[in-house]
């Protein structure tokens, strides 16, 4: 990042988002998450859950495993290298942003 | 947490705060520490009549050592023999419950586990000790060690594996609590404290309070943990 480009620019629209950007961070922390999980974690309807999953498996960034527990249906949420790449970008620039308001507050 | 996008530039702090937030919870999540100390109290339990049957305990009149009895100024010399035939599988035994523990544990609350390090580290710490042992016995005669050799053989013991193996548990999990607790496991297994115990029926008894200290230290430990993930809950 250069010194004259603003943290805002290099900003990925899929991950810049509050949830996929929970989702990534429960998912990089655990090394696996169960749906249920992510949904209480997250406190999200199954659907909306579900649509935020499909937009991060489309951009590649996790991979879902369908399984069972039990008679149980149970789905798990893994990041790929790709989204582990995407969340510690994001979170570099979330920190240089809030850097450069605390340096610059005419910079917001 | 809402659907909604972020603004761009709107309220990265809270953003990170929440990244940080939701982290902290998985890992609190991940965390069955009070099994892990309950298995290696049980452990350390086990071992004190295993090691003291297996003592063997030899004394022969000659000079003066660090294990001259005062009643018949002869030498003794001991070799762990039991305690070094059960501690290597014991460990190994429970570093593999610990594992599939914590693996089946996080598994039924729908995470992934960070626990495989710190089995790997607490295997070769086993194996480590063990190879250590054997070659001690093999070309180490009984001396008189300066000091930092002893507390670099009880940190290299059993006892003392278990705690570095902690450390790295500690770090895995980010858990301060367990770092506080084992830093102080390893200060009483570095300077044992017996209270002055010491039974006259037997060279025998010597190793047992530390032993005894030891155990009870992770047994507090593990009703500690499991008291306070009851709380938390």
């Amino acid at each position: 990042m250069t010194a004259e480009q603003h943290p805002v620019t290099g900003l990925d629209e899929v991950v810049h988002q509050r949830v996929r950007l929970g989702i990534l961070t429960i998912a990089h922390e655990a090394r696996r998450a169960e749906f249920g999980y992510l949904r209480t974690q997250l406190d999200l309807t199954a659907g909306n859950l579900s649509k935020h999953l499909s937009v991060l498996e489309a951009a590649g960034l996790i991979e879902l495993e369908k399984g069972y527990a039990g008679k149980r249906g149970r789905t798990w949420i893994t990041l790929t290298p790709a989204g582990d790449v995407a969340l510690a970008e994001e979170v570099g620039r979330l920190k240089a942003l809030i850097a450069r308001i605390e340096t610059n507050p005419e910079a917001r | 947490m809402t659907t909604d996008s972020a603004p761009a530039a709107g309220d990265p702090r809270r953003l990170l705060a929440d990244v940080r937030a939701l982290a902290r919870r998985v890992r609190v999540d991940q965390r069955v520490t009070w099994v892990a100390l309950l298995v290696l109290a049980a452990v350390t339990f086990a071992a004190i009549p295993i090691d003291y049957y297996g003592l063997d305990v030899r004394c022969e009149p000659g000079a003066a050592a660090d294990l001259v009895r005062p009643a018949d100024a002869s030498v003794c010399t001991t070799w762990r023999r039991g305690a070094v035939f059960y501690w290597p599988p014991a460990l190994l035994l429970a570093y593999t419950a610990i594992a599939v523990c914590y693996v089946r544990v996080a598994r039924a609350r729908g995470l992934g586990t960070r626990v495989l390090p710190y089995a790997i580290t607490g295997g070769a710490l086993t194996v480590g000790f063990a190879a250590a042992w054997i070659l001690a016995r093999l070309f180490l005669g009984p001396h008189q060690f300066p000091y930092w050799v002893l507390l670099l053989d009880r940190l290299t013991a059993p006892w003392g594996t278990i705690g570095v193996a902690l450390l790295v548990l500690a770090r895995l999990e980010r858990n301060v609590a367990l770092l506080v607790f084992t830093l102080g496991y390893l200060a009483v297994v570095l300077v044992p404290v017996t209270f002055g115990v010491h039974f006259a029926w037997a060279d025998r008894t010597e190793f047992l309070p530390a032993q005894v200290i030891n155990g009870t230290v992770l047994l507090l430990g593990a009703i500690g943990f499991a008291v306070a993930r009851r709380r938390h809950r």
